[in-house]
């Protein structure tokens, strides 16, 4: 190709176009047009972006991996039999167990310590993955602001089974979520694990 | 001698070998569940089919002796064999309870092994948990054993172990079909000093061990080989322990000293260590606070080298535990001999020197309760015919010994003697200045000048030679608690003290130490025990129970 058979761009006239000041302020306005549109629906309260925490809270999915639940047989009676399973998985080190001998022989092994430091966890869900029983589940509790750090981040068989944030937020992720293997109830609430509601929180 | 081709690889064994034998022999595992290497074999579980070329039907390998010229596939090589173990083991968990979770026996039972593995598990169950045959669970047989018949596979390795070693034969197998369980007769407790053994020899989780019963998940043990310390013996074991706590006592195979047994008593010899209070830091009488390590080996150097008269006999009573190891015998008698002159030294707190060819049963047990006293005898600790604790107190007494240097461990095994002890606190009264080195605190030892805590068996590594002159090596599992130190560390700080040599840093340059002083040891090497059964004594080398003969053989 012959350099003359080029095409020929007159950068000057383009630059004078953008100085041109209603053509400068178009592309601003364009701008400004979002910009606002978003301030009015947000004052008018739709779409929110921005929400009222902690009066109000989003939505999380019933998979979300939060603070763990022991559950419990039908009787009321705690279901882990201490195999050390989620202990075994934890990439942590965070849960310590003590087992103890119980003399329903039905079930031999019990729990008499169960501990998770929730400082240390990485609320990963190999624990429930590992758990044979659905005994340790999560819930979708993500909220562990405390004032104490060794005190009130370890979470002793009382807090895993009878705090009031499980009935408030529900259950969360479990390995069997949609074909469950065995029955397990929520602590206090005599209420199997698969019934929670479909809904989510908001 | 027979030439045979297991899974392609020659082996010549002697005759009479069994299949399994050999193949053990070459590395190759076949499963098996009845075979047990120091029980007779039965080749009831039917775990251990191989093939053999021209044989019409796959044959067990535990009770068929080898034929020159045989071929043998195992189910690693033969599809035969594997086919036939399959079916076996699906046979064996038809009825075996879903219980791994709750089961002490899980993570080093055989079924478990056996099922994950490739060649002859990881069948589909065609059973319903619900219609498996139920049996009766977490049945109490006495102090060490708890019986779940559910779990059995019929083995019978616990029945012949009960028959043949103990001779007690308490076990037995009673109904017929499926029914069959194991069973104590009345479920009545077992009693024999060996029953720990059981849960050992099970090859699943039927008898498990009552003192280890849901305490810790195998797998998160740590393990450390060593030597029991319970009775001149020395049989092998292993400490399994977690994070800094011994869980359990388990034997280790070794034909010339324990075969695969330990006795009750030194399986639970490690609770002993705690027990009683441990002296934690170096205590000085007088001052009210614990004195730091520097301060107390000088103090205690120099109280006793105070005592050194020139040209004369030193009048210090030297005894030392024959609980302790060779190495820190030998620094012990190092440093008594190389910086006094002719003094009292001795290791008998009784009679040792003669309890320790008296034995207690038939099977393991030794009247001595101390696992080194071979060695102190080896060491020349017991020179004087009329030495011991007790001339040394007669001697105390009549004013004759200005200084006493006491290393004293209490018996693992057995109530500590009255007597002893009341020996040992007259002595430290009856001198001015008392040097006691010990593992815990004691009544006897309150008026020592100066109590030096040492690590205790499991705490510090070291040799023991048992009451046959076997040199053995015992690892250390666990730290020693708070200030106290390996009691060679001290005796080499005495001996610097003393600007003498104050031995190796190391367990091997200490045990060299010993292998060039003392002649019976000549030529040993740590290194070396482990890999071979050195008996240094008598020279000649007798096996510890060739004559004798274990129950039942």
């Amino acid at each position: 190709m012959d350099k003359k058979d080029l095409p020929v761009i007159n950068v000057t006239e383009a630059a004078e176009a953008e100085t041109n000041l209603a053509s400068g302020m178009g592309g601003t306005l364009a701008g400004m047009r979002v910009t606002f549109n978003h301030m009015v629906r947000q004052v008018l309260g739709k779409d929110q972006v921005t929400i009222q925490y902690p009066e109000q809270r989003k939505p999380y999915s019933r998979r979300f991996r939060g603070v763990h639940v022991l559950t419990e047989r039908e009787d009321g009676s705690l279901k882990c039999v201490a195999c050390y399973l989620c202990e075994t998985a934890c990439p942590a080190e965070c849960i310590t167990i003590e087992a103890a001998e119980t003399p329903d022989k039905s079930v031999e092994k019990v729990a008499s310590r169960y501990e998770i430091d929730l400082a240390r966890c990485i609320f990963c869900g190999f624990c429930v993955d590992a758990c044979p029983e659905e005994a340790l589940i999560m819930s979708r509790e993500y909220d562990l602001t405390t004032y104490e750090r060794d005190s009130q981040t370890s979470y002793g068989i009382g807090r895993l089974t009878t705090r009031p944030e499980i009935e408030a937020y529900g259950a969360g992720y479990r390995p069997h979520m949609h074909y469950p293997l065995v029955e397990s109830y929520l602590p206090g609430r005599r209420r199997k694990v698969t019934d929670e509601p479909e809904k989510e929180r908001s | 001698m027979p030439l045979i081709t297991i899974d392609d690889q020659p082996i010549e064994v002697e005759t009479g070998t069994l299949i399994i034998q050999a193949a053990d022999r070459l590395g190759i595992e076949v499963p098996r569940f009845c075979y047990h290497p120091d029980l007779r074999p039965e080749g009831n579980c039917r775990m251990c089919l191989v093939e053999v070329q021209g044989y019409p039907r796959p044959t067990v390998a535990c009770t068929t002796p080898v034929v020159d010229g045989m071929v043998v596939r195992t189910p690693h090589a033969g599809d035969q064999a594997r086919r036939a173990v399959r079916g076996v083991l699906e046979f064996l968990l038809i009825n075996h309870p879903l219980d791994c979770p709750i089961c002490d026996q899980a993570g080093e039972c055989s079924l478990q092994d056996f099922y994950m593995h490739p060649d002859y598990g990881l069948h589909r169950s065609q059973v319903d948990p619900q219609e498996k045959v139920r049996k009766r669970k977490a049945i109490d047989l006495g102090p060490m054993i708890v019986l779940d018949s559910e779990r059995c596979v019929l083995c019978s390795r616990c029945v012949r172990f009960s028959a043949e070693v103990t001779g007690t034969a308490e076990l037995q197998f009673v109904n017929r079909g499926n029914q069959v369980e194991l069973k104590a007769f009345e479920d009545r407790a077992l009693t024999d000093p060996y029953a720990g053994n059981l849960a050992d020899i099970c090859p699943v989780g039927a008898l498990t061990s009552k003192d280890f019963r849901f305490k810790r998940r195998v797998w998160h043990l740590a393990r450390t080989d060593s030597i029991c310390a319970g009775c001149s013996t020395g049989c092998n074991l292993r400490i399994d322990h977690f994070q800094g706590t011994i869980e359990r006592l388990v034997p280790r195979r070794n034909p010339a000293v324990n075969q695969s047994w330990l006795c009750d008593e030194g399986r639970m010899s490690f609770h002993a260590l705690g027990a009683a209070p441990r002296l934690t830091k170096p205590r000085a009488q007088g001052t009210g606070d614990a004195v730091n390590w520097d301060d107390a080996v000088a103090t205690a150097h120099g109280g006793l080298h105070a005592i050194r008269r020139p040209g004369q006999p030193s009048r210090l009573a030297a005894l030392a535990s024959t609980s302790a190891t060779n190495e820190t015998l030998l620094l012990f008698w190092r440093y008594v001999s190389e910086t006094f002159t002719a003094p009292l030294l001795d290791c008998r707190l009784g009679q040792e020197d003669r309890w320790v060819d008296e034995r207690e049963d038939t099977l393991l047990r030794r009247r001595d309760k101390h696992p080194n006293t071979r060695g102190a005898l080896l060491l020349g600790l017991a020179a004087d015919p009329a030495g011991g604790l007790r001339p040394m107190v007669a001697q105390a007494q009549a004013g004759a010994i200005d200084a006493a240097l006491i290393l004293y461990y209490p018996p693992l095994v057995g109530a500590e003697d009255p007597a002893t002890l009341e020996a040992l606190a007259t002595l430290v009264r009856a001198v001015p200045f008392s040097v006691v080195l010990t593992t815990h605190e004691g009544e006897w030892g309150r008026n020592a000048t100066l109590a030096l805590p040492i690590a205790a068996w499991s705490e510090e590594e070291g040799t023991y030679t048992n009451y046959a002159g076997v040199v053995q090596y015992a690892g250390k599992a666990v730290a020693p608690p708070g200030e106290a130190r390996a009691a060679a560390a001290v005796l080499g700080g005495l001996l610097g003290q003393a600007g003498r040599y104050p031995g190796g840093s190391t367990v091997q340059a200490r045990f060299d130490e010993l292998a060039a002083a003392v002649p019976a040891y000549a030529g040993l090497t740590i290194a070396g025990l482990a890999s071979r059964q050195a008996s240094v004594y008598p020279p000649e080398g007798r096996l510890p129970y060739g004559q004798e003969g274990f129950a039942g053989h």
